[in-house]
């Protein structure tokens, strides 16, 4: 019977059930979200896909395709990438609403604009 | 007068009430169960979640049956219809609407023993599945029948033997025609038959067959789709079955009150008992079969007999 | 089944009293436990080759995910060991934001296994409780460190994220709250008279059987030993903040419980101390890129008791040899022992009170040969 007072308050208390997702969810500033690029920042120099422990980043130096490629599904959200980065291009959102229904849409590519990689290239 | 029998059996009050009933009791037990631990229950099927067991049972009918290979095939089958049938019954001699289905001197005892085969219908259910978890289910449970039974029979007697009835009807026609409940008049009867009506209806702290932690299911173990959306409905139905049962004999039974119809008053008397149920069912945990057995012989029994000796010495009605 | 003889439960490897996938063959005479026989391995992922693989920074986010519950516990421990192997010194503001955030962690696990065992013991309501309670300690570990389980605050010379004046306040603040609950909560557990039936005198483990079969954490504690990794062999910041190694005589799952229920308090009160001595100064230190060859091994108290890692490096950027033992496989020995003459219904008590962790644990799968 020890219970029974806590149990009769808890009655009448509002109920401590988060209605998500039909409510917001309780999103904390600090989440480690994904992360997201800044291609005007970016000098393509490869320490985020050295420093990311599961090969989720790959850097393509130069051609039309040049920049990065952004494995979401490999991704653990660790934020090495972005302690990694010299020009701090990469910033930790706080998206954590991810799911997508196919592979293919979990690759995201950021591309390095023209003029910008020569101005890299020069640098 | 057939038509009006056969509307009386089928629709009100028979099964499809009983069924309405069951499902709303279902829902109630559910809703009060989670807030007294601060959560919500039911919520989003119908308005605050009241289609949630009507949508349990359903899904339920629809999943694949697995009969395992080495079962007692007739009785594994035909267990689940006995097994809804029995609560059902036993509801058509409660008077629920002032008068039962059918009355007759004697009902006390044809509901001990409905609700004796309703033990040995879950007997068989775990003893037919050929399981270790559903065999163990199945001796628990008739173990605990054993502790349970002869505390519960005897408090069905004393307000019996107050009344000099053994009908049920005629139990709660004299307490409305004395205006006094069993309640108060027999208050160790009442506390008796909820805890003995706890362990007839295996809900925490005596859900000792079917203890979820320790043989994942225990006598249910091996049903599934169908034959399971049976066994739950059978529960169910036990739940009106235990509210209304005491409602009718300890709690004045269906009076009209005003304008209020008399089944509307059991109803409501029946949700009473309901959510008390529902309160011990959550603050207590669970207790191992030994020490229930020894519990129920050194404490139950010993104190049902006083209250029997209280009645016949003209103390409580 | 022969007539007379025992039946034989399995226990697993999917069964509603494990939280992770073991198999126990129990023979069951009545209703009272005869033979167990354990079989481990099922939950074995490689960990161990595969740490060999990867660069020592990398290895780190392995480490965290040995496990889910005490993952603070594996990279502190996996940090130290690395940094031992440098050798490495961490500034002490790291060193006590480790600390910090190891202690909040014992408390989630412990109040998570405080609602396991009412959960085994058929207590939901008090299950909903502490949960509801742990649910707030993971919202601040997620404040502080970005996410609620592998918190990946921990890096190779120090810490990644600092704990700012108003996060150091909250904490404090939800500390006293936290530490109210508890107390409240330990009453009704040594007052409620059906979970004292369930738990008394069950599982009863002496203290010389503890000692000689290598039981470790709360499970040893709760047998009378006093043995805490924190203040044999102070790691972090332990040897500067004054506390107490909780034990209790009964060697029982009561007694389990009250020693976690007051680690819990004790914990509350090592994080106010090392939030008000917090000392100022940056909070990591850059770690060399390839180590030379050394040995070195790691011991830390996780919330289940003694964590050991021991690393071996030769002088490339990754490590030659890594083991880590988890406190459970120290644990399953006595838990064997104490299940012999036990009841059916006490088994998922007794199983649950040494705090399995079973994905830390399979390390190693032992085959045998038939001849």
């Amino acid at each position: 019977m020890s219970l029974f007072r806590e149990a009769a308050r808890q009655i009448f208390r509002k109920p401590a059930t988060v209605k998500y997702p039909f409510e917001p969810g309780i999103v904390p500033p600090g989440l480690r979200g994904r992360p997201v690029w800044d291609m005007e920042k970016c000098i393509l120099c490869v320490l985020c896909q050295n420093a990311c422990p599961t090969a989720a980043i790959k850097m393509i130096p130069k051609g039309p395709d040049a920049g990065i490629e952004y494995h979401l599904d490999r991704c653990i959200f660790c934020g090495e990438c972005a302690d990694a980065c010299p020009r701090k291009a990469i910033t930790m959102t706080t998206n954590f609403e991810l799911a997508e229904t196919s592979r293919s849409n979990m690759v995201q590519h950021y591309k390095k604009p023209q003029q910008a990689q020569t101005q890299a290239a020069k640098t | 007068m057939v038509l009006y029998e056969i509307v009386g059996v089928f629709i009100y009050p028979g099964m499809a009430f009983l069924f309405g009933l069951a499902f709303l009791y279902e829902w109630i037990d559910r809703k009060f169960f989670a807030r007294v631990q601060n959560r919500i229950g039911p919520l989003y099927t119908g308005r605050s979640g009241i289609l949630q067991p009507v949508a349990d049972f359903i899904k339920l009918l629809s999943k694949e049956d697995i009969v395992p290979a080495s079962c007692e095939r007739p009785v594994f089958s035909a267990i689940p219809i006995v097994y809804a049938t029995l609560p059902l019954i036993a509801l058509f001699v409660i008077p629920i609407t002032g008068s039962a289905l059918i009355a007759f001197e004697g009902d006390v005892i044809f509901l001990m023993f409905v609700s004796a085969l309703i033990t040995l219908t879950v007997f068989l259910a775990g003893w037919s599945s050929a399981g270790s978890f559903s065999r163990i289910g199945g001796i628990r449970s008739a173990l605990q029948m054993l502790s349970y039974e002869i505390p519960f029979g005897l408090a069905l007697i004393g307000p019996a033997i107050s009344a000099h009835s053994l009908s049920l009807t005629k139990i709660a026609q004299w307490q409305a025609a004395n205006s006094s409940w069993f309640l108060w008049l027999q208050p160790i009867g009442f506390a008796v038959v909820l805890i003995s009506l706890l362990a007839e209806l295996e809900l925490v702290p005596f859900d000792i067959p079917e203890a979820e932690t320790e043989i994942v299911a225990g006598w249910l173990t091996e049903y599934g789709g169908r034959r399971l959306a049976l066994f739950r409905l059978g529960k169910d139905l036990e739940l009106v079955v235990a509210s209304t049962l005491v409602a009718s004999l300890y709690l004045g039974g269906a009076q009209p009150l005003f304008f209020i119809p008399p089944v509307v008053i059991l109803i409501l008397k029946s949700i009473i008992v309901l959510l008390l149920i529902s309160f011990v069912r959550a603050i207590f945990a669970r207790f191992r079969i030994d020490q229930m057995t020894s519990g129920m012989w050194t404490y139950l029994l010993p104190l049902m007999i006083v209250q029997i000796l209280l009645v016949q010495f003209g103390i409580g009605g | 089944m022969s007539y007379g003889s025992t039946i034989k439960v399995p226990f697993g490897p999917q069964h509603p009293a494990l939280k992770e996938p073991e198999y126990f063959l129990f023979e069951v005479d009545g209703d009272i436990v005869v033979k167990v026989t354990p079989r481990i391995g099922y939950v074995h992922r490689g960990v161990e080759k595969a740490f060999e693989q990867e660069t020592y920074l990398h290895n780190l986010y392995l480490a965290e995910r040995i496990c889910g519950i005490c993952s603070h516990a594996h990279t502190t421990c996996y940090t130290q060991t690395v940094e031992g192997l440098i050798p490495l010194e961490v500034p002490p503001r790291a060193v006590y934001i480790r600390l910090i955030m190891a202690e909040l962690e014992r408390l989630h696990s412990h109040s998570l296994w405080v609602g396991i065992a009412a959960h085994e013991a058929g207590f939901d309501t008090l299950f909903m409780y502490l949960w509801r309670d742990r649910e707030m300690i993971m919202d601040l570990m997620e404040e502080i460190s970005g996410n609620r389980v592998t918190h990946a605050i921990n890096t190779i010379g120090g810490v990644r994220r600092d704990i700012t004046n108003e996060q150091a306040n909250k904490i404090k603040k939800f500390m006293d709250r936290f530490e109210g609950n508890v107390k409240e909560y330990m009453k009704v557990l040594e007052t409620e008279q059906t979970f004292l039936k369930r738990t008394k005198g069950v599982g009863i483990l002496k203290p010389r059987d503890a000692i000689s079969l290598c039981a470790v954490g709360p499970t040893l504690r709760a047998s009378g030993i006093k043995s805490d990794v924190r203040a044999d062999d102070p790691y972090l910041a332990y040897g500067e903040i004054p506390f107490n190694v909780i034990t209790h005589d009964g060697c029982d799952v009561y007694a389990r419980t009250i020693v976690r229920c007051e680690e819990m308090i004790e914990s509350a009160n090592i994080i106010r101390y090392a939030l008000d001595h917090l000392p100022e100064g940056k909070i990591r230190v850059p770690p060399p890129r390839t180590i030379a060859p050394n040995e070195s091994v790691g011991r830390v108290e996780a919330p289940r008791g003694e964590l050991i890692h021991y690393a071996r490096s030769n002088g490339t950027a990754k490590p030659e040899r890594y083991k880590v033992r988890a406190p459970t496989l120290g644990n399953l020995a006595s838990v064997c022992q104490t299940l012999i003459g036990a009841h059916v219904a006490d088994i998922p008590m007794i199983l649950a009170g040494i705090d399995p962790c079973f994905s830390c644990m399979d390390r190693m799968t032992i085959t045998v040969k038939k001849a």
